[in-house]
C-alpha cells in the first residue's frame, strides 16, 4: 500500500471504495494498483483549490432546432411583419403588449407575468457576425462562445474547469434530460454528469454491482480510456448524490409533461427543469445546469408547432420558478435561453420558416434587472439574404452572466470584453 | 507526475487463473505520461502520439491520449476476422466467427459484401397505415432490431443502419400514420450498396424524405430551403463548400415534388369525409407509386445559378451537378472510416479512398471494399479506435449470448443510451465514438448486461468468450475481475459490460 500514498490520493480513495469486491481479488487488485496507480482516469483532470465564489446558479434552457425570434417577441407594431408573415402575422393581434412596439407570444402567460414583476430581462436582436445557417456550425458558435470556429471545449465547462473543483462534484456541471454531454459543458479538464432520468439512475444489481464497476473501469488503456473511467466514476458519484436529494426533495410546483406537443414527445423539459430543481434545493453544489427543448427547426405548419413550444416552454419554466420560489432560493438561481438562430422573416409555401439570424434571449430569475435590452429588429432594413442584423453579440450576454451572476472573469474565457449588457440586479 | 512505479509486475493470479488469461494477453496499464514511456516499450506496449483533432459538426473532440494503447492482435488471423466482424456486422455469434476464422479475412470480405442483402419479412400491417391505423413506435423499432438479430446477411444490415443515420428521418415528424418511414427503411436496405448518384435519388424522392425535409411541400415560388440545404451539407458535401444562394437556388431547382397516397390513406380520408358530410376533394386520387410524385406546375420555372452553372434545373440535373464537385468524395470517405476505420483518418487515408470513390462512379461497393482492404483497417492504431453505438452494443451482447429474443429489450434500453431508432436526436443523424461516453450511458449500458443475464432463464458457459469477443485482450482491471469471479454469469456480466466490449 505504502506506494500509493505520495502518486495520487486519487487513488487511494478509490482504491479504498472499490478494494472489498471479492474475497480473493480485492487482495490482488491490492497488489496491482500498488505497482500501477491510478493515473489515467484522471491525468486530463487536475484538481485545483479554487473555490465557490458565490451561491448563484445558472441554467441554460436550449432551445433547438432554431426559435423563430419574431413568433416570440413579436413585432405587433410593424406593418412589415403583416407583409412578410401573411399566416404567421395571426400571433400577433393575440400576443400580450409589452410596450407599442412588442408583445410577448400569447402562450407565455406565466413569463408575461415573471416580467411584470420585473423578473424578465429580454434581449433582443442577439447574434454574431458573419452568421452562419448551418444549425450544427451555429450551435458549435454559441457552445464555444467562439465564431471564428476555433475553440473546442464549451464556454460553461471550461468556466467550470478554470473556477470549480469539480473533480469527485460532477454535480457542478450536469446535463438533465439528456444523455450526452451538452457541447456548452464540454471540457476535458471538468467533471460533468448527465441524467436522464432521476427516477432510473442507479445500478441494477445494486451496490455490489457498483463496486465491481468501480474495478472495472480503472486505468482503461487507448484513446477513450479516461473517458471511460472518468464516466463511471461519475456515475458513481451521482447516485450517491441523488440518493441523498431524492429523499430531501418534494417539488414544490406544478410540473407536468402531459402538454401536447405538436410532434415531439421526446421533450421532457417539465422533468428536467424539476431534476435540475431538485439538485439546485437540495445543496448538491451544482452550479451549472443544461436542458433542452427540441422542436424548433419549424419549417413547415410553424403556426400550431411553435403555439405549442411556446406553451410547453411556460408552463415547465412557471413550474421551475414556483418551485424555487417555494424553497426561497428564487434569488439564487439565473435561467438563460438560447438557440442557434432566429428565422427568416419571410415565411416559406409550407407554412414555416427558414433558417435566419438574429433573435431574442431570456433571462429569467429574482436577481434579474428586468426589462428589454437591444434593439427590436429593422424588419424594414434587412441584410441581402432577406434576413436581420444583430444588435448584440451573443458574447456580451455571457459575459454578463459570468461577470454579474456567477461572478468569474469573463475576460478569461471570452477573450475580449464586449459592452455591457447590464440585465443583473447589481447586489445591495 | 514524476512518481515511477518500480515495475509493473502484475498480481500473483495473474500467471495462473482460471481462465488461463496469462501475462501476455494482458495490456498492463503502466506508466504516467513521462515516467511510463519505458516501461510502456519494454513490455512492447504502444504508446500513442499526439492525434490531431478535427472538427465536424455535430460531433465531439477527441479524448486525449492517456499514454497507453491496447496491444493489438491484428497481426493474427482470428483477430483480423473478429475485428471485422465486429466493424462490419454487429457482432458475430460463436458459429459465425468459428466459420469466419476458417475462411479467413479475404474470404470473409467477399461474403460479407458479395452477398445479395436480404429482406426482412413484411411489417403486418405497415403498408397499410393510416390515422386511424398507426404503425406502432415499439412495433416498427423491434421490428428493424429483430432483423439486425437474425438477418442472414449482417453487413447490409449494418450498412443500413449507416444510411439510416447519414440520410435520416425521424419518426415523429414523418409521422407514423402512414407507411413512408417503415418503406424508407426498406429502400435504404435496397439501395445500401448501390451506387451513390442512385442513392441520392431515391433519397430525395423518398416520401418520408420529403416529409422530413420539407421538399414535398416546396414549390417554385415560395420554395422551402430545408432539403436544398441538408442535401448540400449533410448528405453531400459538408458545411462551408456552398453557398447561401447555392442553398436558395437549390431550393428552387429542387421544388414540385409531393408525397404519394396510398390505396388505405385515399379510402380513409374519403370515409372522414363522408363521416363529416364533406366533399370528396376532386383531384383526390391514389398514387400507385413508393416514391413522391413531381408536379410540374408547381416546380420553378426558369434558369438559376447552382453551384456556379446557370441553367434550368431538374431534380437529376441537380444531383449530378453536385456529385462533380470536388468535396463529395471526400466528405462521404471522412464519415465512412469515422464509422468503419477510425475518428481521426488521415488526409492521405482520406483522398486515397476518395479518387477511388470517384473513379468507380460512387460505387459504395467498391468503396466498402477498399475500406475494408485498405492497410489501415487492420492497423495498430485501428484496434479499438471506435465506440460502439448503442445499437451495435447490444446487438451484439445478444449474439454474444445467443438469445435472439431480445428484440423488445434492446429497442426499450436504446433510448435511455441516447438512440431510439429511426428517432435521432437531430437532423446530422446519430453520435458517434466519444460523443457516446457519459454517465448517463456507461451506466445504462452497465445496466443492460446486468439485467439481460439476470433475465434470461440459462446462461451459455462462457468458454473463451474474453477470446471470441475480445481477443483476449483485456486491462488488468478485467483480468483481475474474469480471473476472481466465482461463476460464468458473473464473466459474462465482466466482459459484457467491460470497456473492452464497448469498443470496437
Amino acid at each position: 500500500m505504502k506506494e500509493l500514498g505520495g502518486t495520487n490520493g486519487l487513488s487511494r480513495r478509490d482504491f479504498l471504495r472499490n478494494g472489498l469486491v471479492f474475497g480473493v481479488g480485492a487482495q490482488a487488485l491490492a497488489s496491482g494498483y500498488a505497482a500501477v496507480p491510478d493515473v489515467f482516469a484522471r491525468a486530463v483532470l487536475s484538481a485545483k483549490s479554487a473555490q465557490v465564489q458565490n451561491d448563484k446558479v445558472l441554467v441554460m434552457i436550449q432551445l433547438g432546432g432554431g426559435n423563430d425570434g419574431l413568433q416570440t417577441v413579436i413585432p405587433i407594431g410593424s406593418s412589415q411583419y403583416r407583409d412578410f408573415r401573411p399566416q404567421l402575422s395571426a400571433a400577433a393581434a393575440k400576443a400580450q403588449p409589452i410596450n407599442k412596439d412588442i408583445g410577448l407570444h400569447e402562450n407565455l402567460k406565466g413569463i408575461k407575468k415573471l416580467y411584470d414583476e420585473g423578473k424578465v430581462a429580454i434581449v433582443q436582436g442577439v447574434g454574431y457576425p458573419k452568421p452562419s445557417f448551418s444549425h450544427f456550425d451555429s450551435i458549435r458558435v454559441w457552445e464555444t462562445a467562439d465564431p471564428d470556429r476555433r475553440q473546442q471545449d464549451g464556454w460553461l465547462g471550461a468556466a467550470i474547469a478554470k473556477n470549480y473543483d469539480s473533480l469527485g462534484h460532477p454535480l457542478v456541471g450536469c446535463a438533465c434530460g439528456t444523455t450526452s454531454v451538452p457541447g456548452m459543458l464540454r471540457d476535458l479538464q471538468a467533471t460533468l454528469t448527465v441524467v436522464d432520468d432521476a427516477k432510473t439512475f442507479g445500478f441494477q444489481g445494486g451496490q455490489n454491482v457498483e463496486n465491481v464497476m468501480g474495478t472495472l473501469y480503472k486505468s482503461t488503456p487507448g484513446i477513450y480510456g479516461a473517458l471511460f473511467d472518468t464516466a463511471m466514476t461519475t456515475a458513481r458519484d451521482t447516485v450517491a448524490q441523488l440518493r441523498t436529494s431524492a429523499a430531501k426533495y418534494t417539488p414544490k410546483g406544478n410540473y407536468s409533461d402531459k402538454v401536447n406537443l405538436v410532434y415531439s414527445s421526446k421533450n421532457q423539459l417539465a422533468a428536467a427543469l424539476q431534476l435540475a430543481a431538485e439538485l439546485i434545493v437540495t445543496g448538491t453544489g451544482v452550479k451549472v445546469l443544461h436542458v433542452t427543448l427540441g422542436g424548433f427547426d419549424t419549417h413547415y405548419t410553424e403556426l400550431n408547432r411553435h403555439d405549442s413550444l411556446m406553451n410547453y416552454l411556460d408552463a415547465a419554466i412557471s413550474a421551475f420558478q414556483d418551485d424555487l420560489s417555494g424553497y426561497g432560493m428564487a434569488d439564487r438561481v439565473m435561467i438563460a435561453t438560447w438557440s442557434e438562430f432566429g428565422r427568416r422573416p419571410k415565411e416559406n409555401a409550407s407554412g414555416g420558416t427558414d433558417h435566419g439570424t438574429a433573435s431574442p434571449v431570456f433571462l429569467i430569475g429574482d436577481g434579474v434587472k428586468g426589462g428589454v435590452y437591444g434593439e427590436t429588429p429593422n424588419l424594414a432594413k434587412l441584410d441581402q439574404g432577406g434576413n436581420l442584423s444583430y444588435s448584440v453579440d451573443f458574447r456580451a450576454v455571457y459575459q454578463e452572466i459570468l461577470t454579474s451572476h456567477l461572478a468569474v472573469d469573463a475576460k478569461e474565457l471570452l477573450g475580449q470584453s464586449f459592452d455591457r449588457v447590464p440585465f443583473v440586479k447589481t447586489q445591495a | 507526475m514524476n512518481e515511477q512505479p518500480t515495475t509493473a509486475k502484475p498480481a500473483k493470479t495473474l500467471r495462473k487463473t482460471p481462465l488461463g488469461i496469462r501475462r501476455r494477453h494482458v495490456l498492463v496499464g503502466a506508466g504516467a505520461a513521462a515516467g511510463g514511456l519505458a516501461i510502456t516499450r519494454a513490455l512492447g506496449l504502444h504508446h500513442l502520439g499526439d492525434l490531431p483533432t478535427i472538427a465536424l459538426p455535430g460531433q465531439t473532440q477527441s479524448p486525449a491520449p492517456t499514454g497507453v494503447d491496447w496491444v493489438s492482435p491484428l497481426d493474427k488471423p482470428e483477430a483480423q476476422v473478429a475485428h471485422l466482424l465486429r466493424r462490419a456486422t454487429f457482432g458475430a455469434t460463436p458459429s459465425e466467427y468459428e466459420q469466419s476464422v476458417k475462411d479467413g479475412f479475404k474470404k470473409t470480405v467477399d461474403r460479407l459484401i458479395e452477398t445479395p442483402i436480404a429482406e426482412p419479412p413484411p411489417l403486418a400491417g405497415a403498408d397499410d397505415a393510416t390515422q386511424e391505423k398507426p404503425i406502432r413506435p415499439q412495433e416498427l423499432i423491434s421490428w428493424w432490431l429483430d432483423w439486425m438479430l437474425r438477418s442472414p446477411t449482417p453487413f447490409g444490415e449494418r450498412m443500413t443502419f449507416f444510411w439510416h443515420g447519414h440520410f435520416t428521418s425521424d419518426f415523429r415528424k414523418v409521422n407514423l400514420q402512414t407507411p413512408y418511414i417503415y418503406w424508407q427503411n426498406l429502400t435504404w436496405r435496397r439501395m445500401a450498396l448501390g451506387n451513390f448518384y442512385g442513392m441520392l435519388y431515391q433519397v430525395t424522392i423518398d416520401p418520408g424524405m420529403l416529409r422530413y425535409l420539407d421538399l414535398g411541400t416546396s414549390t417554385g415560388r415560395a420554395p422551402n430551403e430545408n432539403y436544398s440545404r441538408e442535401l448540400m451539407e449533410l448528405f453531400t458535401m459538408g458545411v462551408g463548400t456552398f453557398t447561401e444562394d447555392d442553398v436558395r437556388n437549390g431550393a428552387k431547382a429542387l421544388a414540385g415534388w409531393r408525397e404519394p397516397l396510398t390505396q388505405a390513406m385515399y379510402d380513409a380520408q374519403v370515409k372522414r369525409a363522408m363521416e363529416q358530410g364533406r366533399q370528396v376533394p376532386k383531384n383526390l386520387k391514389v398514387d400507385d407509386v413508393k416514391t413522391g410524385v413531381f408536379e410540374q406546375q408547381r416546380a420553378y420555372v426558369g434558369g438559376v445559378k447552382f453551384l456556379g452553372l446557370v441553367k434550368q434545373w431538374d431534380t437529376k440535373g441537380v444531383l449530378e451537378q453536385i456529385l462533380a464537385q470536388d468535396a463529395v468524395a471526400p466528405f462521404i470517405v471522412t464519415k465512412i472510416l469515422r464509422e468503419f476505420v477510425t475518428d481521426q483518418p488521415s488526409d492521405a487515408y482520406v483522398k486515397r479512398l476518395a479518387d477511388g470513390f470517384r473513379k468507380s462512379r460512387y460505387d459504395v461497393k467498391s468503396l466498402m471494399r477498399d475500406v475494408f482492404m485498405s492497410p489501415e483497417f487492420l492497423a495498430p492504431a485501428s484496434y479499438r479506435a471506435l465506440v460502439k453505438s448503442p445499437t451495435e452494443l447490444m446487438v451484439h451482447m445478444a449474439r454474444a449470448l445467443e438469445t435472439p429474443a431480445l428484440a423488445k429489450a434492446i429497442g426499450v434500453a436504446g433510448q435511455g443510451m441516447g438512440q431510439l431508432l429511426f428517432d435521432p436526436p437531430e437532423v446530422g443523424g446519430w453520435p458517434s465514438n466519444a460523443s457516446w461516453i457519459s454517465s448517463n450511458n456507461v451506466l445504462e449500458r452497465v445496466n443492460f448486461a446486468q439485467v439481460t443475464l439476470t433475465g434470461m432463464p440459462k446462461i451459455p458457459p462462457f468458454k473463451d468468450a474474453h477470446v471470441t469477443h475480445l481477443d483476449g485482450v483485456v486491462s488488468p482491471a478485467t483480468a483481475q475481475l474474469l480471473n476472481s469471479s466465482p461463476d460464468d454469469a458473473t464473466r459474462w456480466l465482466i466482459l459484457l459490460a467491460s470497456p473492452e466490449f464497448q469498443l470496437k
